[in-house]
């Protein structure tokens, strides 16, 4: 398995590298990769290709690992950052800021590569955090089930994406296309910046890993299981909680929002690790880094000059998914 | 509530709507004063008052009563079919599935007359209540099947379409106003485009209520009451779809009101699918109407998408429903 698993991830990173719209020999690209090339083929390479890999890698495990911890917490195998709401709430702050940005730093600046990207996971972080909170009320303070959980949620989300919507509608003017742009989640021309704004999240989150572990296998059970076993329920809820919102949300500021990726994922994992649960979380982990690789070379080389964004690619392809499991499962 | 009843409180929620409507008339960027509006409602002189009212004021608070009105009749007809007490256009894809093809004849067959575009919403919203229906068994399965089935599909469609807007262009903003769903702008011509389709679900909705009424009880008894499933179902969903068909072009996506206004109207207990058909309409009406007033008023003289407002009214009602855990219509919650 973990063989693989290598070989799978190898592969999907190389083709990501050697294909592209831009046809380089593959001899060039090797010559770029040991430190020689042509100007040209460094340019596409280095500052193209490669950061919108690395971003899309950081984002992938962001998403896919949201959609496991959110899942295996609300006890719902179709729990998803974009069904919970939590990614409409990222959307509705980032479109806030992205808005507001126009008035305050630079009124003239129009274009994606001039946007403050060191800020965006911050501005998604506000959002979904938010969200996740309306979602813990709802868990909690009125003591839902699961499936109730996740309807409110389907509202939340809902209600955040007619206003994100309205806002842009009313006062995007001049920032219309951009935040289009940003929101039908792509990873046009992100550059190193994005990778690197997006990493710290990405250690956070991973670093948590080991904190939240034990916890995260008790929760998978109900509140009473999981006392019984020592485990300060309401705390560690929270935690995990957190900890997936500001995975999602903060991966929605710099890419915008990839729907299904944190739904489909966790599903394939635990298929192919059956009941192992250490790897099933690693499998999520790696299978979401190479699904987006692989969603984002897909849609850059169908549609060629005019790229499809990797959003669009991910509900293509995701949405049949979530329709097969979801008539089949309940 | 008895039939006299049902019928004063019809009634009085049409005066209401009309209440709302006249405020509607005299608020906005210039504000008129009530006599000012009553007196170029019956003697348009051709003034700038007279043109406010007539051209621009009237004929958008009546394209939402009529927009209301359908879309209420369609959550309460799809409530019904499904015994899903969460079934409304928008919640179970029809919206976005009338929308979406819509947008893209708008981008990519600019030539195409806006005459075609209920048919074009009229076969997308029928798609996506299929497929919908399918994933959750009729819309009979949980609740929570119907719901993702519905907010999944449009996802899908959702995420199409901004691909498309991203394609278009300068276009794109006025695009994304109407996908805001509102009526801002909207003229007799807006409202004549609609109302043979709001009518149609309406009336037809009225002529059916007896076969609608069957789908309440469950699709074993009503095959026993000699019903033939497999002719009616599928037509009472195009009856469904008919309404949101006309609204869609015309307004766009406007959230949440065929969810809330059938449970009001059922909160009000009338007797009869007829009765509960006509409180529906005419509540939609008068919630689309006034927040169509909110919209315009709140940031003037800035105006706010009436989707925004209804979602922001109609997200709590939804959660307040599956809060106190009405969902017995069909299948429990858990």
């Amino acid at each position: 398995m973990a063989a693989a698993l290598a070989v799978l991830a190898v592969l999907s990173l190389s083709a990501a590298i050697f294909l592209g719209v831009a046809d380089i020999p593959m001899g060039d690209v090797a010559a770029v990769l040991t430190g020689g090339g042509s100007a040209e083929a460094r340019l596409i390479i280095l500052d193209i290709r490669l950061p919108r890999i690395a971003t899309g890698i950081l984002a992938g495990i962001h998403f896919s690992l949201a959609g496991y911890l959110l899942q295996t917490i609300t006890r719902n195998p179709l729990a998803d950052p974009s069904l919970m709401g939590v990614s409409q709430g990222a959307t509705l702050s980032v479109t806030i800021f992205l808005l507001f940005t126009v008035y305050i730093f630079e009124p003239g600046s129009n274009t994606l590569a001039e946007l403050p990207v060191a800020w965006l996971p911050a501005a998604g972080l506000a959002g979904g955090l938010l969200a996740g909170g309306v979602i813990y009320l709802l868990a909690f303070r009125l003591g839902l089930g699961a499936l109730r959980i996740t309807l409110c949620g389907v509202a939340v989300g809902a209600v955040l994406h007619a206003v994100a919507i309205g806002l842009i509608a009313g006062w995007g003017s001049a920032r219309i296309e951009i935040i289009l742009e940003w929101l039908s989640g792509s990873l046009y021309a992100r550059s190193w910046d994005h990778a690197l704004f997006l990493l710290p999240f990405t250690i956070t989150g991973l670093a948590m890993l080991p904190l939240i572990y034990r916890p995260l296998m008790l929760l998978q059970f109900d509140a009473a299981v999981a006392r019984s076993f020592g485990l300060g329920y309401r705390r560690q809820f929270s935690l995990v909680l957190i900890v997936s919102c500001a995975l999602a949300a903060s991966a929605v500021g710099e890419i915008g929002p990839v729907v299904f990726i944190g739904l489909v994922v966790p599903h394939l994992a635990r298929f192919l690790a059956g009941r192992n649960f250490m790897l099933s979380l690693v499998l999520t982990i790696v299978l979401g880094a190479v699904i987006v690789t692989l969603g984002d070379l897909v849609g850059r080389l169908l549609g060629q000059a005019e790229e499809i964004p990797i959003g669009v690619v991910t509900a293509v392809f995701g949405v049949p998914l979530l329709l097969a499991l979801l008539r089949k499962t309940m | 509530m008895r039939p006299r009843q049902s019928f004063l409180a019809i009634g009085l929620i049409v005066v209401a709507a009309i209440l709302a409507a006249t405020f509607g008339l005299l608020i906005g960027a210039k504000t008129l004063s009530l006599e000012t509006a009553i007196r170029v409602l019956l003697a348009p002189d051709g003034k700038i008052e007279s043109i406010l009212v007539w051209t621009l004021r009237l004929p958008r608070s009546l394209t939402a009563a009529a927009g209301g009105a359908g879309l209420a009749v369609s959550g309460y007809v799809l409530q019904t079919l499904t015994r899903n007490p969460l079934a409304d256009p928008g919640i179970t894809g029809v919206t976005s599935g009338a929308v979406a093809p819509i947008v893209g004849c708008f981008v990519y067959l600019p030539w195409l007359s806006p005459a075609y575009y209920p048919f074009i919403g009229l076969a997308g919203g029928l798609a996506a209540a299929a497929v919908t229906f399918w994933v959750s068994h009729g819309g009979q399965g949980r609740p929570l099947q119907l719901a993702l089935g519905g907010v999944s599909v449009s996802l899908f469609l959702g995420a199409i379409t901004t691909y498309v807007l991203l394609s278009t262009g300068p276009q794109s903003a006025s695009l994304l106003f109407w996908l805001a769903g509102g009526f801002q702008g909207r003229t007799w011509s807006h409202l004549f485009y609609m109302l043979p389709w709001t009518i149609a679900g309406v009336a037809g909705a009225l002529l059916l209520r007896r076969v609608i009424g069957m789908f309440m009880l469950s699709d074993h008894a009503a095959a026993g009451m000699g019903l033939q499933l497999g002719f009616w179902k599928p037509l009472i969903l195009i009856l469904a779809v008919i309404p949101v068909a006309g609204v869609a072009p015309v307004a766009g996506p406007v959230a949440f009101v065929g969810l809330a206004a059938p449970h009001i109207a059922r909160l009000l207990k009338p007797r009869g699918t007829g009765w509960e058909i006509g409180l529906s309409a005419a509540l939609g009406a008068l919630i689309v109407t006034v927040a169509d007033v909110l919209a315009r008023s709140i940031a003037i003289p800035r105006e706010l998408p009436v989707g925004i407002v209804t979602a922001l009214l109609g997200g709590p009602v939804f959660i307040y429903l599956v809060q106190r855990g009405r969902l017995s219509l069909g299948g429990e919650a858990r």
